[in-house]
């Protein structure tokens, strides 16, 4: 579903991405972890093209992302993202938040969109703060108003650029709750994440990277029991140990 | 100082004539200016090519100058290359070009202030840029322009007292003229000149305090 072939980025010097091969199939929960600054976010960032890349090919759904005949909407339409600061527009709604593309990208009804909006906020668990405006919300509402937005355009793929980054720690576990039941319903899911416990139960196949490249990637029981990596060993004896 | 001669019913009439051609002119180049400035604050928030840059220079080069020789030069430099217009329409055409520029900064300003996250995550669902513009930045934008617009509104109210220069007859002009009757007059004259243009400003004032508060 989603396929990096040799994929390189380079921001002036600086090279962001080197030679990345990750192949992420339907139904797949891939969980991405790294010190900062190792490239994840702008790995995952690539995938709808809010970055692009310099060399090498990624295919997302069938279409090359960085093909200039490809309709970049109709490649985003179907790959829903939430970020780190939950970007919901502040002037809207939590329900207008969620109706706006599903009306403007898919052409759904108005009654039609917020039919669906109410159902993917039930799923979150608030749909009694449809009306809300987001600043009325704590992160980890706002954060699942946010994954209720994504899903409302009946995505394929769903990515997480370090969603419970900003969260309060005790807000964490909501939004991961909401995370693992999505896992489990079968969405093919990227994850870029500082959540070891939530990669170690939910993740199909853990991507460990550093300094641009990825490491190491191995399914989650041999990742956090036997890394074969020296720099992920280090890596785990850092975040594990506290 | 005579209030009384001051205040006779003629030159009451003649001041409020006066406040009515301010009124239409103000009025005029706000809305045009308005359009105007949003038109090319908005090409140089997206930075269209061309355009973007072609823009800078006109919004460099007119807020660099004076309005009041933007006024002389509408008004004696344009007819001599054939050019003519009404002394109204110069008026309206100068303050529209220099508040326009004005404008174009405070749009450009205000909608670069919208946070880039959320430009993202419109974008990444699947909204086109234009979509994204309509939706998401022109309106918490705009909410953010309202005060700094209103203070240059009220700036282009009072910056038609310049048009005394090319003898509109607006409300500055009508009371010089008043003023030139007796010299008594001057006092009462200008008291009531001021009393006007507050009234009018502290009204667009209550307005843009009203529209901030309706702002998150």
């Amino acid at each position: 579903m989603i396929d990096f072939h040799q994929v390189e980025k380079h921001y002036g010097h600086f090279h962001v991405l080197k030679s990345i091969d990750l192949h992420v199939q339907e139904g797949e929960v891939v969980v991405v972890v790294g010190p900062s600054g190792s490239g994840k976010s702008t790995m995952l960032r690539c995938i709808n093209r809010l970055e692009t890349i310099t060399s090498g090919d990624l295919t997302v759904n069938n279409l090359t992302v960085n093909d200039r005949k490809t309709d970049i909407n109709k490649l985003r339409k179907d790959i829903g993202m939430v970020f780190q600061h939950f970007n919901l527009y502040p002037h809207k709604r939590v329900i207008d938040n969620i109706t706006l593309a599903p009306i403007k990208v898919l052409g759904l009804s108005k009654e039609e969109a917020e039919k669906t909006a109410m159902y993917y906020l039930e799923k979150v668990g608030i749909a009694d703060k449809a009306k809300a405006y987001p600043s009325q919300l704590s992160g980890g509402q706002q954060q699942r108003v946010a994954i209720a937005r994504g899903l409302a355009m009946k995505p394929k793929i769903m990515l997480f650029d370090e969603p419970t980054s900003a969260l309060d720690p005790e807000m964490v576990g909501e939004v991961l709750d909401v995370m693992r039941a999505l896992a489990r319903e079968g969405m093919t899911m990227v994850v870029v994440t500082h959540e070891m416990g939530f990669a170690r139960e939910v993740a199909d196949r853990v991507i460990f990277m550093d300094q641009g490249q990825i490491v190491e990637e191995a399914e989650p029981e041999q990742f956090f029991a036997s890394p074969r990596e020296e720099r992920t060993q280090t890596f785990l004896s850092r975040v594990l140990s506290h | 100082m005579d209030f009384a001669g001051a205040y006779s019913p003629e030159n009451l009439k003649f001041l409020l004539d006066g406040l009515y051609i301010t009124l239409i002119v103000a009025f005029a180049a706000i809305v045009l200016s308005f359009i105007l400035g949003c038109v090319i604050g908005v090409i140089r928030y997206t930075k269209v090519p061309v355009l973007s840059p072609i823009m800078f220079v006109f919004v460099e080069l007119i807020r660099n100058l004076p309005l009041l020789l933007l006024i002389f030069f509408i008004r004696f430099a344009l007819p001599e290359v054939g050019i003519k217009m009404g002394l109204i329409t110069a008026a309206i055409a100068a303050l529209t070009i220099f508040e326009a520029a004005m404008i174009a900064e405070i749009v450009r300003g205000g909608l670069a202030s919208v946070d880039k996250g959320q430009i993202e995550a419109a974008r990444s669902s699947g909204l086109s840029s234009f979509q994204t513009l309509w939706h998401i930045v022109l309106p918490q934008g705009l909410r953010r322009m309202v005060p700094p617009l209103v203070s240059q509104f009220i700036s282009l109210l009072k910056d038609t007292s310049l048009a005394v220069v090319i003898s509109l007859p607006e409300l500055m002009h009508n009371a010089q003229i008043v003023i030139g009757h007796g010299y008594t007059y001057t006092i009462p004259t200008l008291i009531l000149v001021a009393v006007i243009y507050f009234t009018v400003n502290f009204m667009l004032s209550i307005v843009s305090r009203r529209l901030e508060s309706k702002s998150i």
